[in-house]
């Protein structure tokens, strides 16, 4: 059964939690605490994700064809059974890409109109 | 562990699904980030930045969850559209009864007056009164009169505004700039009445003190402006010319002020001080103490000082009420009479919901509708939750493949309540549109003359709202309780003849089908009772015939005669309207009946003794010649009043055999003395003849009266009703004798031209649209109970088709087959009917005080109700019973 997926672009933009989480996921599959972790590190501590939040948004993204669910862990050394692993997939990953460009776009404008040095 | 228990507990905010789906992924995540805080106060950011979260996210989970449901609902009732339709037409029609009724005991009952502040205002009269009374009361007084008002106003000190006004509506012909005449309904109120109530006009200004005693101004209704004067803009300053002088409107009220009185709607009001200019011929304004009757005829409302209690006020006011009693009767004859006339109170109670003339005839007849209603929109939800349940049986497997694919239960039922919700907020919708038409047509079937504002009130919509989700409700508990029963394991195992779930809703649904019956029966009893009722009045021995009699209503006080001159003048017309053609046989009388106005005292009966107070006094009227034999009424003894009983002949009077039973019981009354009391006031009549009964003011009961000539009065009539006999119709008559009226004085206004069949009629009118209406809901349920009985059966045929093959391979007939079938009935239908009966004896008791002539547990109507059920309910049995017996064996045991 093969689902049919929207225009990435239809999603822009995609809240901060949202994409944070895509990018926790872009270069491993992780579980969701995990993902928390990367978030925090990744932004120095200055974007904490509660759990809440997380997994609201696991399940939406989930729900869209974001991410899917893994049926076993990435990791072969850690094999807890109660654990939930996240992966981005395809679409995801082109809907986090689509973002990017969106922010990078703004970000050029901004650079351009001097708002910000254009070397940083 | 304990922080982990806390925060788990804090996720029963979160949807069921969500909680189940990943609670325990959450707990772990929040645990670990907890141990990784370090020190006391990262741990304190991690604890409130956590609740916060599950307090912002919580709500959007759920919001999710509805919006799922209610696209999956969506789906499942686009899919069976017959089903969707047939319920929301029932439940708009149901809701819509419902709500059409309730807005009218809200307008009618409940809805304080559009004016300031409506809950500071007192009464000091009954809210349910009105009209003119001369005479005295005692007891509870109903309405006051204008020096009692004055006295109230000046001397008790306790309220901040107090005001006066005309209990009735006038009739008034009017010329507006000069035009032709035509009616208007007038009402005269004292200056403070615009400013007791707090509404400022629309357009000008409102009449008050500031006014003076003579100022001619009139202020009038937005309807009549919008009317009768096109909604203009210089309307402020029409001339308005009437009965004795012209008056200039200074003001107009705003749309959605009526008065004081919910059911009425006056088109001008005119200051209380111009009484004699508006309703000329009598002195209204002042009690006279010569004669010790007073004009009683007024409303009073008023707003209490700030700090002042009801207490207070009552107290205040009884006493200056007393004073002013103790003043007026000092020179009443016998110190009796004194203690009799003084035993008068006002009573105050609160006057938020205002005065009104259709509390006391309606009130009672709508809630017994209401009450009605409330039960065919049980039935009908009773109907649509066994369709529901049936629904819900037919997706039994597909329920269980769902609780086995870890769904939970919780989440099930709840998707059923959001199907039966979206049902019943359909209907709801729509019976709210239905109600406003209902509403419009109940007040037109009615009266014409009832004018209740209809405003979307929040009660009304909240009444709506509350039905719908109690409908709602009730459609979805029977499939919740189904679904609380299936097995995860049993939906999937349940295959052709294992229809364990199918046997269940045959169990439910008949039970279900047994208390509509139960309901129902209710319904039908008290329609044949309503119906009987109706019929009863209808038929009902007025004790004379109603046939071609019309009743012309003269006003001769109005006219300017002064009392000397209208003994003349009556005879004079009776004279005329006898000789219009058409006109059989004619007489007068002061009243008639079912024309409203009646006259009773105090009488004295020769060598009668007093037993109680009931046989204190009778009614009396003043009647003409030839009175009996014009009406037909016979004369048991002696002779009727004739053109020899003139003022100087001696004074004699006919009495009714009511009057005979109870003051002359085992004498003979010819001869007698009757003597009516007043005060000061004697009149001694010989009785000269005795009648038969006949009913005067109300067609359920005649009480004892005598009757005087109207040339030997007892107080010269202000007004006299001509009766007459014609040949053709009534009203045919009416034009020529109009005319025959004009071309005695052209300004003797003709007040009313009624039939007595008409008169008798609108007596009935209520129990008549009262029957009409139980009969269509008993109707209405009746048929609801058929569907239930038969869809039930069907259904129980359906099932037992095997069977039914079997016993016919086996020899069975299908008279066999379908006895069979009608046995099962007859068990469910007695049920039923036992519980109904039971129902309607404790439930219709309610309604006796509207019976006439026979009694709730009424052997005729309990009868035809149970029959008309029984017969309902065979035809709804036979149809499945017929298809059973007709079950071709082969065929059947080829499908097992």
């Amino acid at each position: 059964m093969t689902k049919e997926f929207p225009d990435p672009e239809t999603l822009l933009p995609l809240p901060t939690a949202t994409f944070h989480i895509l990018v926790a996921l872009a270069d491993r599959d992780r579980h969701g605490y995990s993902i928390m972790q990367d978030i925090t590190a990744r932004t120095d501590g200055k974007v904490r994700l509660s759990a809440a939040t997380l997994y609201s948004s696991i399940r939406r993204l989930l729900e869209q064809g974001l991410l899917e669910e893994l049926r076993e862990s990435p990791d072969p050394d850690c094999q807890d059974e109660r654990r939930r692993y996240y992966g981005i997939t395809g679409f995801g990953r082109e809907v986090a890409m689509a973002e990017a460009r969106r922010l990078t776009s703004m970000l050029s404008q901004a650079r351009e109109t001097g708002l910000i040095p254009k070397k940083m | 562990m304990f922080s982990a228990r806390l925060f788990q507990s804090l996720l029963w905010c979160f949807p069921a699904p969500f909680r189940h789906e990943y609670g325990a992924e959450m707990v772990r995540a929040f645990s670990q980030e907890l141990r990784a805080a370090d020190g006391r106060s990262a741990a304190a950011a991690v604890w409130l930045r956590s609740i916060f979260d599950v307090l912002t996210t919580a709500p959007q989970e759920h919001y999710h969850v509805i919006k799922q449901d209610v696209r999956y609902a969506l789906r499942m009732l686009a899919a069976q559209p017959g089903f969707t339709a047939v319920a929301v037409l029932s439940l708009a029609l149901g809701i819509g009864a419902n709500v059409a009724l309730f807005s009218l005991i809200d307008s009618v009952l409940l809805r304080t007056l559009p004016v300031r502040d409506p809950e500071q205002l007192v009464m000091l009269t009954d809210p349910d009164s009105r009209g003119h009374r001369n005479g005295s009361q005692t007891d509870e007084r109903s309405l006051l009169t204008y020096q009692e008002f004055e006295q109230l106003r000046d001397q008790t000190g306790v309220f901040a505004n107090l005001m006066a006004v005309q209990s009735f509506l006038e009739r008034i012909q009017v010329r507006i700039n000069g035009s032709e005449p035509e009616e208007i309904r007038g009402q005269l109120a004292s200056a403070e009445y615009f400013t007791t109530l707090g509404v400022p006009a629309l357009m000008g200004r409102s009449f008050g003190s500031a006014d003076g005693a003579k100022a001619y101004v009139a202020v009038i209704s937005h309807a009549f402006w919008q009317r009768r004067l096109a909604g203009r803009a210089d309307a402020i300053g029409t001339r308005l010319a009437l009965r004795r002088g012209t008056f200039t409107v200074i003001g107009i009220m705003p749309p959605e002020f009526f008065g004081e009185t919910v059911g009425q709607h006056p088109d001008v009001w005119f200051p209380m001080d111009l009484q004699p200019v508006v309703l000329p011929g009598r002195d209204w304004l002042h009690d006279d103490p010569a004669s010790l009757a007073k004009d009683i005829w007024l409303h009073a409302i008023g707003r209490l000082k700030p700090g002042v209690t009801m207490a207070q006020a009552h107290s205040a006011t009884s006493t200056v009420f007393q004073r002013g009693l103790e003043a007026y009767y000092a020179s009443a004859p016998t110190e009796q009479a004194r203690r009799r006339f003084l035993n008068q109170q006002v009573r105050l109670r609160p006057a938020g919901a205002g005065a009104s003339s259709v509390r006391r005839s309606f009130g009672q007849p709508l809630t017994i509708l209401l009450a009605a209603a409330g039960l065919v929109l049980l039935i009908a939800c009773a109907n649509l939750g066994n369709l529901m349940l049936a629904r819900a049986t037919a997706r039994t497997r597909e329920t269980a493949v769902r609780l086995a694919l870890g769904a939970g239960r919780g989440d099930l039922i709840r998707q059923m309540l959001t199907e039966s919700m979206l049902i019943a907020l359909a209907g709801g919708f729509a019976g709210v549109a239905a109600a406003w038409l209902m509403r419009a047509g109940l007040l037109a079937l009615v009266s014409s003359t009832i004018h209740l504002p209809l405003n979307a009130e929040p009660s009304v919509l909240a009444f709506a709202f509350g039905l719908t989700m109690v409908a709602g409700l009730l459609l979805a508990v029977l499939p919740a309780l189904r679904m609380m029963k299936v097995e995860a394991s049993a939906g999937i195992k349940e295959q052709g003849r294992g229809m364990t779930g199918s046997a269940a809703w045959l169990r439910a649904g008949k039970v279900v089908v047994a208390g509509q019956v139960a309901l129902s029966l209710p319904l039908l009893i008290g329609a044949g009772l309503l119906v009987r009722t109706f019929q009863n009045l209808q038929r009902v021995d007025l004790g004379f015939s109603r046939e071609r009699l019309l009743l012309v209503n003269v006003d001769v006080e109005t006219a300017g005669y002064e009392e000397p001159k209208r003994q003349a003048l009556f005879e004079r017309l009776h004279a005329r309207v006898a000789a219009v053609p058409g006109v059989r046989k004619s007489t007068y009388s002061r009243h008639a009946p079912f024309m409203g106005g009646d006259a009773g005292d105090e009488v004295l009966v020769e060598g009668y003794t007093r037993k109680g107070d009931d046989d204190r006094g009778s009614a009396y009227d003043h009647i003409g010649p030839n009175y009996f034999s014009t009406y037909g009424i016979p004369v048991l003894m002696g002779r009727e009043i004739t053109d020899r009983d003139h003022a100087s002949a001696p004074r004699v009077c006919v009495i009714n055999e009511a009057f005979a039973k109870t003051f002359f019981a085992g004498r003979n009354p010819i001869g007698m003395h009757v003597t009516q009391i007043f005060g000061p006031q004697r009149n001694t009549f010989e009785v000269v003849g005795v009648v038969a009964n006949s009913k005067k003011r109300s067609l359920r009961e005649a009480g004892h009266r005598y009757f005087v000539p109207a040339a030997q009065p007892i107080d010269v009539p202000n007004s006299i009703v001509i009766s007459v006999r014609t040949a053709g119709e009534p009203q045919a008559a009416v034009a020529g004798i109009r005319r025959a009226i004009a071309a005695e004085d052209p300004n003797l206004p003709v007040t009313e031209a009624k039939s007595m069949q008409e008169l008798v009629d609108s007596r009935t009118q209520v129990d008549g649209l009262l029957a009409q209406l139980s009969i269509a809901f008993g109707v209405v349920a009746l048929l609801l109970a058929a569907i239930g009985l038969y869809g039930v059966l069907s259904y129980g045929v359906a099932r037992r088709t095997s069977e039914i093959g079997i016993r016919k391979a086996l020899g069975a007939s299908e008279g066999a087959v379908i006895g069979m079938i009608l046995r099962e009935t007859t068990w469910l239908m007695a049920g039923g009917v036992v519980a109904g009966v039971g129902l309607a004896y404790g439930s219709l008791r309610l309604i006796q005080s509207r019976l006439f002539g026979l009694e709730p547990a009424d052997p005729v109507a309990i009868g035809l109700g149970v029959a008309a059920l029984g017969v309902v309910a065979l035809i709804a049995a036979w149809l499945p019973a017929r298809r059973a017996a007709r079950v071709d064996p082969m065929v059947a045991i080829r499908y097992e």
